[in-house]
């Protein structure tokens, strides 16, 4: 009513943002109390599959195990050892992709030569799934730690180029023209105007690159036994113990979702806040 | 000495339909101090001739001086404001306005000051920390004035900043950039297609012809200061313009306005 939004009339206004308030936390506990007795129901039948004996044990573990399996491998440290060499690897494999990626993304995007021989090699490479790299880098580097990180860097470094590319070739040519208007030229233009202008494609390509870097990291520690969540699972395989297999597939899918909300989800969330959630 | 000369200028765009001549052998000296209104239909070449003197495109041949030197490329002596404010998403409504300043190495409190001061100046100091996409059109305008307005360009250059705002934004925004240019005596080239706009504002307005890539009339304006959109002298001159504008885009069969 118009006519109540001329006066103060307060407690309209109150009882408004009450009112969508309790609206929005309705449709939050609806989602969230769908997830729940979904996951509540998989679980139980599960737990029934598992009760039933169709399968033996040894092939099909019941949640109890798993959960078991789970909190001995943390108690004695196995797991936890685990998930920190797994996560060293990544880390330091990512980081580097990071460091080759962005810049090498930023020139392609800007300069056509680089862009038509550089480019169009990094558009191929990108066709090869980054395992496929593991017997050359067995060749070259030996079984050791470098080989599975250049498997890694292979796997997240051609996304994060392509994706920064990409974003820097997207730049509205209004930003740029008003960056040489306002004396942004030469590496002060690529720091203070492309390199944040691509911002959103580049937190894109970074999570493309992680979740490459993520799954080659996990082939090549199949591959290559030695500490892991990659070795722990083919360990249980060797052992015959799936729920130990299971446990360490339940890990890998929490770190996976914990990065993506936590570290991608923070991210995109400050660019949303910047530039609108529309993008440009 | 004019403050800016365009000698001779000639310019064409390659298309896909072959070479374009948008500016044909034009010459056209601006006087210090002068409020420039350039007029004309879609396509004659007006955005082009603000482009030549800010830098971003060179001509094909002549050339283009300001003080007496030919233009080389962008500088801070010449801003360019756009139709479309031209301000950072990733920078908020100060930073954007100080951006320049930062790009010519100034001291970070004193740029953040002096932006505050341009932000004050166009009554947008209580928004210094908002984000561009939280700005009304009206309101991006004036930041992208003040970021302008920022370097202390002896020569601004508009390039059809308000034709995407509402009459009663624009009403106010000129009122606004014509004290700017009383107080600080800058030579202003102002491009557009609205005709009362260019006679409101405007020392001088020209007519620039598609049909043949220059100017086709120029028409001083005397009519005293402060002008209002419904002035019965300015809209009688703007009816004049007007059918001279149309003839220029009936004769040469292009153009839309």
């Amino acid at each position: 009513m118009p006519e109540q939004m001329l006066g103060d009339n307060r407690e309209w206004l109150d009882s408004l943002v009450r009112k969508s308030m309790r609206t929005r936390r309705r449709a939050f506990l609806q989602k969230t109390g769908a997830r729940i007795v979904f996951f509540t129901a998989l679980l139980l039948v599960w737990q029934l599959l598992a009760a039933a004996g169709f399968w033996s044990e040894l092939l099909f573990p019941a949640p109890r195990q798993v959960l078991d399996a789970l909190l001995s491998s943390i108690a004695d440290g196995s797991m936890t050892h685990a998930i920190l060499s797994s996560m060293k690897r990544l880390l330091v494999g990512y980081s580097v992709s990071l460091l080759i990626g962005i810049p090498l993304g930023l020139l392609l995007g800007r300069i056509k030569l680089l862009d038509n021989t550089l480019g169009t090699l990094t558009l191929g490479l990108q066709a090869l799934p980054s395992i496929c790299w593991m017997p050359l880098a067995v060749l070259w580097f030996g079984l050791s730690e470098a080989s599975m990180q250049f498997v890694v860097v292979m796997g997240a470094v051609m996304a994060l180029i392509l994706a920064v590319r990409d974003g820097v070739k997207n730049i509205p040519r209004l930003y740029i023209r008003a960056s040489r208007v306002l004396g942004a030229t030469g590496w002060k233009g690529y720091l203070y105007v492309i390199l944040p202008a691509s911002l959103p494609s580049l937190l894109t390509g970074a999570k493309l690159g992680w979740s490459f870097a993520w799954r080659a990291l996990m082939a090549a520690e199949l591959i290559y036994v030695s500490a892991g969540l990659g070795s722990t699972l083919m360990m249980g395989r060797e052992l015959h113990d799936m729920a130990l297999v299971v446990a360490t597939m339940l890990v890998i899918i929490t770190i996976g979702l914990v990065t993506d909300r936590l570290v991608f989800g923070t991210l995109e969330k400050s660019i949303h806040r910047r530039w609108g959630v529309s993008g440009h | 000495m004019p403050k800016v000369l365009l000698d001779n200028v000639t310019k064409v765009f390659l298309t896909d339909t072959g070479p374009l001549q948008v500016l044909n052998n034009m010459t056209l000296p601006i006087a210090e101090g002068e409020f420039l209104c350039v007029l004309g239909a879609s396509g004659c070449g007006k955005s082009t001739l603000l482009n030549l003197i800010a830098g971003l495109e060179m001509p094909d041949h002549g050339s283009v001086l300001v003080n007496g030197a030919p233009v080389r490329g962008p500088g801070p002596d010449r801003v360019v404001m756009f139709q479309e404010a031209a301000l950072f998403p990733w920078l908020n409504a100060v930073q954007n306005v100080a951006f320049g300043l930062k790009m010519a190495g100034v001291a970070q409190k004193e740029r953040q000051e002096r932006a505050m001061e341009l932000l004050r100046l166009v009554k947008l100091e209580s928004f210094a920390t908002s984000w561009i996409h939280e700005l009304s059109g009206g309101m991006r305008q004036r930041v992208a004035l003040a970021a302008a307005l920022a370097l202390n360009p002896e020569i601004l250059l508009m390039d059809e900043p308000f034709a995407a705002l509402d009459a009663q934004t624009r009403d106010q925004l000129h009122v606004e950039i014509e004290s700017i240019w009383e107080e600080t005596g800058k030579t202003i080239v102002f491009v557009t297609h609205n005709v009362r706009e260019a006679v409101r504002l405007g020392t001088r307005v020209l007519l620039m012809s598609p049909r043949t890539g220059c100017v086709s009339r120029e028409y001083p304006i005397d009519l005293p200061r402060h002008r209002h959109l419904e002035d019965v002298d300015l809209v009688r001159i703007a009816s004049v313009l007007r059918d001279d504008l149309r003839a220029e885009v009936e004769g040469s069969g292009v153009g839309d306005a």
